[in-house]
């Protein structure tokens, strides 16, 4: 009896299998690539009005698609970040000086101006890579990793993910960890919780670089509804432990009864801070949850995304945000896509304007405006288009506003009238092109 | 909101998805159509959404939900 050829027979069969499926039989594919990299660019511009912060911002990625649905994708990402941001200091109706975080020199900002620290400059690089393959014919498994630098801090990430398909892969349930180690090496060294901010060349209150661990968990579900609809619901838990004070951050100390700045004098011959400013200090364990649903319709042709999120943490911060977008197709190769987001938030409990003079210092205290009451809003328009083999291009206009309030209760004497949030404007401006 | 509360109820539901309701809901995979567009996936611009998250999480206290909770910067 002869040894069946089972190459041939294996050659039959797949020229019966698709002759079945009208297909022509193809050449063996082994595990290689399929086609070639795909290929996410995007330019893009954050303005800040007042001579705040501005950034010019490239990124990259690169995706490349294996057979079995494996795939790879290579994230980079580069940040020129040039302006000012306000320090913490009350705006005063004298000038102040203030000394830079360098401790190198100093500066000084006139009578009715909000205090901004110009020395803010920073270039920051990412880079990210993330794999994804089937595991099994249910199971879907990822796992990445990311790290960036700027010239003080650097961060380090790795992450995990895995769904499963239910219902005819209707529904979908899926995990995710994440953990990074990040470390904060501010200009001039780490100025002691609560310290005075002290004359030119008087570094005495600094220490060495910090760092934080953050442990990430989401668990979600999407579920697809009918033909035109998919919605999708997660839950989030992180976990910050160590260092999240804003180093470059200041608070005034004030006069309990006029609200007005403490003065102080500078060394002899020595430059140095004109009133009283102590570092701030935040609580070194942070823990947020938050829930997030989204839904995704199609409907003649467009789509609509809402998106919904809560998030309330430890610091008793709680925020909502409601985040909408329509795509609009205009002929074949055209859409418009305008964009609105809602966001409010209640302020961290150590939220404070100032330190008061003579009174017990409080265990934590911030006058970051990211830690305050505000609400924010966004309203953009995004304009998409094919191009030549496939390729599409898209800019994107979106203006973003922030309007804060401070609790009466937080201000003394002469603030009233005068002290306010610093209210934010900026401008996102974004080309992207794929290819 | 007592979140431990929260996360049960959302294992229950989704457990309960599972097993039951969300098994009438759904398509049969010849129907997939409109949901294999580019425009209908869950995250659809991962360029747009990753920037985004970078912009709102330097500039608000709070950050994830779609995703982990990004950062990995000084931000200030």
């Amino acid at each position: 009896m002869s040894k069946p050829n089972n190459k041939r027979v294996s050659a039959t069969l797949a020229t019966a299998t698709c002759a079945l499926l009208g297909a022509t039989p193809s050449a063996p594919v082994h595990a290689q690539e399929l086609d070639k990299w795909d290929f996410d660019t995007a330019l893009l511009y954050y303005g800040e009005d007042g001579d705040r912060v501005t950034d010019a911002s490239l990124s990259l990625l690169a995706t490349r698609k294996l057979v079995d649905d494996r795939s790879l994708t290579l994230g980079l990402s580069v940040d020129a970040l040039t302006g000012a941001t306000p320090n913490g200091a009350l705006q005063q109706s004298v000038a102040q000086t203030f000394t830079h975080p360098s401790g190198n020199s100093a500066f000084t900002v006139p009578a009715g101006e909000l205090p901004l620290d110009d020395a803010f400059r920073d270039t920051r690089v990412a880079l990210s890579a993330k794999w994804q393959q089937p595991l099994g014919r249910l199971y879907t498994l990822s796992v990445g990793g990311d790290v960036s630098n700027e010239y003080d801090y650097t961060h380090l990430g790795v992450n995990a993910g895995l769904s499963r398909d239910f219902n005819q892969r209707n529904t979908t349930l899926s995990a995710g960890l994440a953990y990074s180690s990040d470390e904060f090496d501010p200009v001039g060294g780490t100025p002691a919780a609560f310290s005075p901010m002290l004359d030119v060349g008087d570094l005495s209150n600094r220490t060495g670089a910090e760092t934080k661990d953050v442990l990430d968990v989401v668990l979600g579900i999407s579920q697809v509804i009918n033909r035109n609809t998919v919605v999708q619901l997660n839950y989030s838990y992180s976990n910050t432990e160590g260092y999240q004070t804003d180093p470059y951050r200041v608070l005034s100390v004030i006069d309990g009864s006029s609200g007005d700045p403490l003065a102080r004098t500078p060394a002899p011959g020595v430059e140095g801070p004109s009133h009283v400013f102590r570092f701030e200090s935040r609580p070194d364990t942070r823990t947020k949850h938050s829930l997030y649903t989204l839904a995704k319709r199609y409907f003649g042709g467009k789509v609509l995304d809402v998106s919904y999120r809560y998030m309330t943490d430890d610091w008793e911060i709680d925020s909502h945000t409601l985040d909408m977008h329509l795509r609009w197709p205009i002929g074949a190769r055209q859409y418009l896509e305008p964009h609105v987001r809602f966001y409010t938030q209640s302020a961290a409990d150590f939220y404070t304007v100032s330190l008061v003079d003579g009174q017990a210092l409080p265990a934590f205290a911030s006058n970051d405006y990211r830690l305050g009451d505000f609400d924010a809003v966004t309203a953009g328009l995004k304009f998409g288009f094919k191009m030549r083999g496939d390729h599409d291009a898209s800019l994107r206009l979106e203006l973003y506003q922030q309007r804060g309030t401070i609790s009466s209760a937080q201000l003394v004497g002469n603030q009233v009238g005068q002290v306010a949030y610093p209210d934010l404007d900026a401008v996102i401006a974004q080309f992207s092109y794929s290819f | 909101m007592n979140f431990t509360k929260s996360w049960r109820a959302m294992l229950l539901l989704g457990g309960m998805c599972v097993i039951t309701g969300c098994s009438s809901l759904g398509v049969e995979p010849w129907d997939r159509d409109v949901l294999a567009k580019d425009e209908m996936q869950l995250v659809s611009a991962p360029l747009d959404a990753s920037l985004d998250d970078h912009i709102y999480f330097s500039k608000e206290a709070s950050s994830g939900g779609r995703g982990f909770g990004g950062g990995g910067c000084g931000c200030n």
